[in-house]
């Protein structure tokens, strides 16, 4: 049954955002991606004429400002994506009649969201990697990543945007709501997980939020893969926090989804 | 057999009070519903809305738990072993809910077909001769966004049957249909419980439909059954009167007379028809044999004469008219 799920809900949503979004919607995430890249281009050749503080060398280890931005836009553009298709799954099947029909079904609840996460993970991917195209004219260099470190951290990215998911995923079908639960959250982890400046230059308080959300070491780790090369030793530190904010919200988030899949369903009558 | 004793739901909503005040507020949807479901057998749950049919479904179908009382399907209780229920039950609603619009008919049969974890050669024969039994052949690669009303309910009954389950609940099955497809749809209701053997519980605010299908039927009112039977037994526990018409080939004002002083000795009130030569007579007692016998006496031109049984939609409005009071 696990199986089955996975494969029959991969295949449906695969199915579906051929027919729904065929290439539009691949280009506009491709496109959101340039014009993030592109604002700190203009930025930082015109506003701050490729000047930056000592201390950005000191925070980050680098003064390959544009690569630095570069990793931090394509993880957040992985992390908005895989967070908009997993944590909206239930949330649209709500929305467009079907939750009924699935809750009648005995299928596995994790093949479900595994089978979700995966076909948005090749999308997502796909994506990305696209949109590293374009990045290299803005001036990505990858003649410093380390391959194996570079697929590890990406393992573990998204096992843990996979966890942070379901916490989101609840929200939105206890509220009912995708607009505002979504966009409050992205807008808060491009604020406090490192995508464009480093988090030292956050005050205190934010720092401690942000560390609680996985987005900042999994941006953490793989800028450390593509612009040190570093082993996958000297992240051992981060992968295991990763791996247990992953757990921590993906057991939070799936028990959460349970108990609110029944509420979902006593709201439409009740 | 599904058996269900004295079940409740009680939901917990809040009430707008004033713009931002809300007040908890509890529903009591279902009070105590007694009901047993055999297969190859239908069953009609009737009411207005907000008697609880729906939530009763829901219920029986697993979708969400009662707040007390029990289910029993085939002997085990609902929440024993939800994943074994799950197998054996299915649901239908009215509209155009629970199937996947981008999906074409086949997709969604064997989405929903993998979802039951059926064997991948079992689901493809079931698959065909599901998509054939609702009439759905050369439409089955088509996205059902493109699907007619009709089509799209043919889809969700064949979406339904796709574990075979042994009992179904269908709510509003024919809700917004054309009067040629709600019919062949009910056609496909009674095939499934008579060949099939299915048992089938039915909600509907159609009574010729509930009337039409049902075996036996429940009536609910604010979350109780206020009424079962057949529905010639609830025409008869609720009417104190019996209706019988008398049809001659022709009147003159002999019959006439003859017709009148008859009533008045019978204690009957005659109803007036369309037609002079047809009459209603409304009694305590059936008139057959005392007509009978004036029809011999009298030499009377007989055409027809029968008890016209009340219609569920007169004995359903007697007693909405009687709860109201």
């Amino acid at each position: 049954m696990f199986i089955k799920s996975i494969k029959a809900t991969f295949i449906r949503d695969w199915i579906t955002q051929l027919r729904a979004y065929p290439m539009h919607f691949f280009i506009g995430n491709v496109l959101t991606v340039f014009y993030t890249v592109l604002g700190a281009f203009f930025m930082y050749h015109l506003l701050f004429q490729g000047h930056l503080k000592e201390s950005f060398e000191v925070y980050t280890g680098t003064t390959d400002y544009m690569t630095y931005v570069i990793i931090g836009s394509l993880a957040y553009a992985l992390v908005v994506r895989t967070l908009l298709n997993v944590s909206r799954s239930l949330v649209t099947e709500l929305r467009q009649g079907t939750l009924e029909s699935l809750m009648l079904a005995p299928f596995s609840r994790l093949g479900y969201f595994i089978g979700n996460m995966l076909q948005q993970m090749i999308t997502s991917l796909g994506e990305v990697f696209l949109s590293m195209i374009f990045c290299f004219i803005f001036g990505l260099s990858l003649s410093s990543i380390n391959g194996v470190t570079f697929v590890v951290s990406l393992v573990i990215t998204l096992y843990a945007y996979f966890g942070l998911s379901l916490c989101l995923g609840a929200v939105m079908l206890y509220t009912r709501d995708t607009y505002i639960s979504q966009n409050t959250l992205f807008l808060f982890i491009f604020l406090v997980s490192g995508v464009i400046f480093p988090v030292e230059y956050l005050p205190q308080s934010l720092n401690i939020i942000g560390a609680c959300l996985p987005v900042r070491d999994s941006i953490f780790a793989l800028r450390a893969a593509v612009m040190n090369g570093v082993s996958i030793e000297s992240l051992y530190t981060t992968y295991v926090r990763l791996f247990l904010l992953g757990t921590g919200y993906f057991i939070v988030g799936y028990s959460a989804i349970r108990k609110i899949e029944r509420i979902a369903l006593e709201k439409i009558f009740g | 057999m599904i058996e269900a004793i004295n079940l409740k739901k009680t939901y917990h909503t809040k009430v707008k009070k004033g713009l931002f005040k809300r007040e908890k507020d509890i529903v009591e949807a279902v009070k105590g519903i007694n009901l047993r479901l055999e297969q190859g057998q239908i069953i009609g749950l009737l009411g207005i809305n907000g008697a609880g049919k729906t939530t009763t479904i829901k219920m029986l179908s697993t979708l969400i738990k009662s707040t007390s009382g029990e289910i029993f399907i085939d002997g085990v209780e609902i929440n024993e072993n939800p994943l074994k229920i799950k197998q054996k039950v299915n649901m239908i609603a009215g509209g155009e809910r629970m199937i996947y619009w981008r999906l074409t008919g086949r997709e969604n049969l064997w989405y929903y077909g993998q979802l039951y974890g059926i064997p991948d050669k079992v689901l493809k024969a079931r698959i065909d001769r599901l998509i054939t039994l609702v009439g759905l052949n050369e439409k089955q690669d088509v996205p059902v966004e493109r699907y007619s009303k009709g089509m799209k309910q043919r889809l969700q009954i064949a979406r339904g049957l796709i574990n075979n389950p042994d009992y179904l609940f269908m709510d509003e099955p024919t809700l917004g249909l054309d009067a040629p497809i709600a019919k062949e749809i009910r056609a496909y209701i009674k095939k499934l419980a008579v060949e099939e053997q299915k048992g089938i519980l039915l909600t509907s605010h159609y009574i010729h439909e509930v009337e039409e299908l049902c075996d036996y039927i429940y009536i609910l009112d604010h979350g109780e059954v206020i009424l079962e039977g057949t529905a010639k037994t609830l025409s008869e526990s609720t009417f104190e009167t019996k209706i019988t018409v008398l049809e001659l080939a022709e009147i003159n004002p002999a019959i006439e007379a003859t017709i009148q002083k008859f009533a008045l000795d019978e204690k009957a009130v005659i109803h007036e028809q369309t037609h002079a030569h047809i009459m209603r007579f409304e009694s305590k007692n059936e008139l057959t044999e005392s007509l009978v016998k004036l029809i011999h006496s009298e030499k009377l031109p007989l055409s027809k004469l029968y008890v016209e049984a009340p219609k569920l939609e007169d004995t359903i409005i007697e007693i909405s008219r009687r709860v109201s009071i």
